[in-house]
């Protein structure tokens, strides 16, 4: 019987790419990682043998064919008490693919990865990773998932090279093979700077950095990353977000929660926004986009009649959400400052007196607006 | 650093957890990943080890100096013959305490959720952290030995002082699984803290460690005769002395195998119940 863990790390070399079929529900990655490199080593190709066939063909309850699923929630629930966390959620992953759950605060992103990380029990619905329900084989779902949660899970008194050292074993990495693996991904992360030093001295991102690394040793199928790049600076951000690519190249596939429109489109095939536990759209990043696409301009008045006069003043040349009883709009504008200025002209025209306006790329806050029509749970109306 | 030694069999990730022997040689093989793990943690901080030896050292002379006299004369002892074990004894309940307050630390910590996520036995998590508290109360009672020793207290023999300290350290293995499952039940750290003091303090005060049973009240003298405690400070006094033992060493024996029987298993159980 074939190891999943064979295939040595790094320098694995190039997965076979699972046929571009699978992409249906997402459009075929624009940015491949950088090949070449750290990551993508033709030649090493020939050496690699496909884990997921042989988890395939070892297991009789995983899915039959290579455009598998690998991870799948249907109909998820989840309720603390009253709240309700977590309403009717479902996806399925292929391998090599990447969806963005993508939501404000309390949206219930970190409860969905629990859940299919059997860090919490699902209260209805199923999920299965790799073909093992989530619910029934949990220990076997171990096997095959790697999770960066949202606080980082490391130890802290340990160095990142012993906490390394530490899930390996764990994960039951042969020892032999373990030195090398550590090794390899401290090197490719570019961690060797603080790879001796107790984790408690390690700044947050590089703390962040370690946390994302240990959901590799075991070279996972299925990996989880609620909010990875939160505290990163630029460019570990940018860094982390070619591994992620380079994953999922590789096969793996990927579930990331994020805050942020921009990593969301940047790295996922497939989006889902949620809002309050239920999903309230859902498409690729390009069809989100098209929807959210333009630059906003946001205006703020001195009073709820001003605002109401300014929406009288320019609801014939452009779409705009303004929330009734606010002292605000936002207005969607394609020609950019000319347009700007035009309707800016217009208001101030029709006696309204601006108090501030500024001109900027759409946030998720719009996305919600144009997608429910009603502000998110926690950005709500301006203060006068 | 390096400190992988223990060689443990491999298994592949696609084992199917049925197989027992498998699951058992995961167990092992976590477990020892774990006692690397918390080992690696009593080094980088040896504070628990100090205040430990500091407890033990605080009693021999608080207890020989200050009440020595007294009760000793009382009952007509050669008294620092007679506190050293029991000092032992408690400064092994001393380190379960620590147990408690440790692991109750360690679950608030994020690691608890990768551990969680691990394909491991969970029973490892608990296990690792008891034997590492098993081997640092080890070094605490050697120490506490030889501090005993430069007051002028003697082991009849070496072997009954490998035995006495063998045994206070099992006793004390024992307790930290009552220790565990407080932790794992309450969580929290300073919640876990003070709950410590309702077993710790009776269970130290109300024993033989430090005064014969006959100096007790009589309404306390069965309790204070046969709790746990009690029963293996005498074991380990008789086989420190070297007075022979006698059904003290069966009873303190009994006592471990029960407290390992309930608490083993309650403390695993606590652990797997997700929050
Ligand atoms: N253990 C818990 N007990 C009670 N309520 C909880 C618990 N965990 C989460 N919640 C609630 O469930 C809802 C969803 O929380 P969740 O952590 O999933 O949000 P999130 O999308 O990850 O938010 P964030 O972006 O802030 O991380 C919130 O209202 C939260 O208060
Ligand atoms: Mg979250």
């Amino acid at each position: 019987m074939h190891s999943v863990l064979q295939g040595l790390w790094p320098g694995r070399g190039s997965r076979v790419r699972p046929p571009t079929s699978i992409g249906a529900q997402g459009a075929p990655r624009r940015d491949l990682p950088p090949s070449g490199g750290t990551y993508l080593k033709a030649n090493e190709a020939s050496q690699v043998s496909d884990r997921y066939m042989d988890i395939v063909s070892t297991n009789i309850d995983t899915m039959s064919t290579s455009n598998s699923t690998v991870i799948e929630a249907q109909g998820l629930y989840k309720s603390f008490e009253e709240i309700k966390a977590v309403q009717d959620l479902s996806f399925a992953i292929p391998a090599g693919k990447v969806l963005g759950l993508l939501g404000p605060n309390g949206a219930g992103k970190t409860t969905a990865v629990k859940m299919l990380t059997t860090l919490l029990p699902i209260d209805q619905g199923s999920a299965s990773i790799a073909g093992f329900d989530v619910a029934e084989r949990p220990e076997a779902v171990r096997r095959v998932i790697g999770l960066a949660g949202q606080s980082a899970a490391v130890d802290e008194k340990l160095t990142p090279r012993e906490n390394l050292e530490l899930f390996s074993w764990l994960y039951k990495i042969p020892r032999k093979e373990r030195r090398a693996r550590i090794e390899g991904l401290i090197d490719r992360f570019d961690m060797t700077e603080f790879a001796d030093r107790p984790v408690a001295k390690c700044s947050g991102g590089q703390r962040r950095r370690l946390d994302v690394v240990a959901a590799l040793v075991a070279q996972p199928q299925a990996l989880f990353l609620d909010e990875p790049t939160t505290g990163l600076d630029p460019r570990s951000r940018s860094e982390l977000w070619d591994a992620v690519q380079a994953l999922a190249a590789e096969g793996t596939a990927i579930l990331l929660t994020s805050q942020y429109l921009e990593e969301a489109d940047r790295l996922s095939d497939h989006v889902i926004v949620l809002d309050k536990g239920r999903e309230v759209a859902a498409g690729s990043p390009e069809a989100l986009k098209k929807r959210m696409g333009q630059d906003v301009l946001e205006i703020h008045v001195s009073s709820e009649d001003d605002r109401s006069t300014a929406v009288g003043a320019v609801t014939e040349s452009a779409v705009m959400t303004s929330v009734a009883g606010s002292q605000q709009l936002d207005i969607n504008v394609e020609g950019g400052a000319a347009q700007s200025l035009q309707l800016l002209r217009r208001i101030d025209d029709a006696g309204v007196s601006i108090v501030d306006f500024q001109l900027r790329r759409p946030t998720l806050d719009d996305v919600f607006l144009a997608l429910t029509g009603a502000p998110t749970s926690d950005s709500g109306v301006t203060p006068s | 650093m390096t400190g992988i030694a223990e060689s443990d069999k491999a298994q592949l990730p696609t084992h199917q957890g049925t197989d027992l022997a498998g699951g058992l040689r995961g167990a092992v093989s976590d477990t020892m990943a774990m006692l690397w793990r918390d080992s690696v943690r009593t080094l980088r901080q040896p504070e628990m080890l100090v205040f430990a030896v500091v407890m033990g050292v605080f009693f021999l002379v608080l207890f020989n100096y200050v009440f020595g006299g007294s009760i000793g004369a009382g009952a007509q002892i050669d008294y620092l013959q007679f506190l050293v074990p029991g000092v032992l004894v408690i400064t092994a309940l001393q380190g379960a305490q620590q147990t408690s307050l440790g692991l109750a630390a360690d679950l608030s910590e994020g690691v608890t959720d990768r551990f969680r996520s691990l394909p491991m036995s969970q029973v490892a998590v608990i296990a690792g952290r008891t034997l590492a508290d098993a081997a640092r109360n080890l070094a605490g009672l050697i120490l506490v030995a030889l501090v005993a020793f430069l007051m002028g207290y003697r082991f009849t023999s070496f072997l009954g002082a490998i035995a006495a300290i063998a045994l206070a350290t099992g006793v004390g293995f024992a307790f930290s699984w009552l220790g565990a499952a407080i932790a794992v039940k309450v969580r929290q750290p300073d919640m876990v803290g003070m709950l410590s003091m309702f077993w710790l303090f009776p269970l130290m005060l109300a024993s033989t460690a430090f005064a014969p049973a006959d100096s007790m009240p009589g309404w306390l003298q069965p309790f204070a005769k046969y709790q746990p405690i009690s029963v293996a400070s005498d074991a380990v006094r008789e086989l420190a002395n070297g007075s022979g033992v006698d059904s003290s060493l069966f009873l303190t024996l009994g006592w471990v195998v029960a407290l390992l029987a309930l608490f083993v298993p309650m403390s695993v159980a606590l652990y797997r119940k997700v929050i």
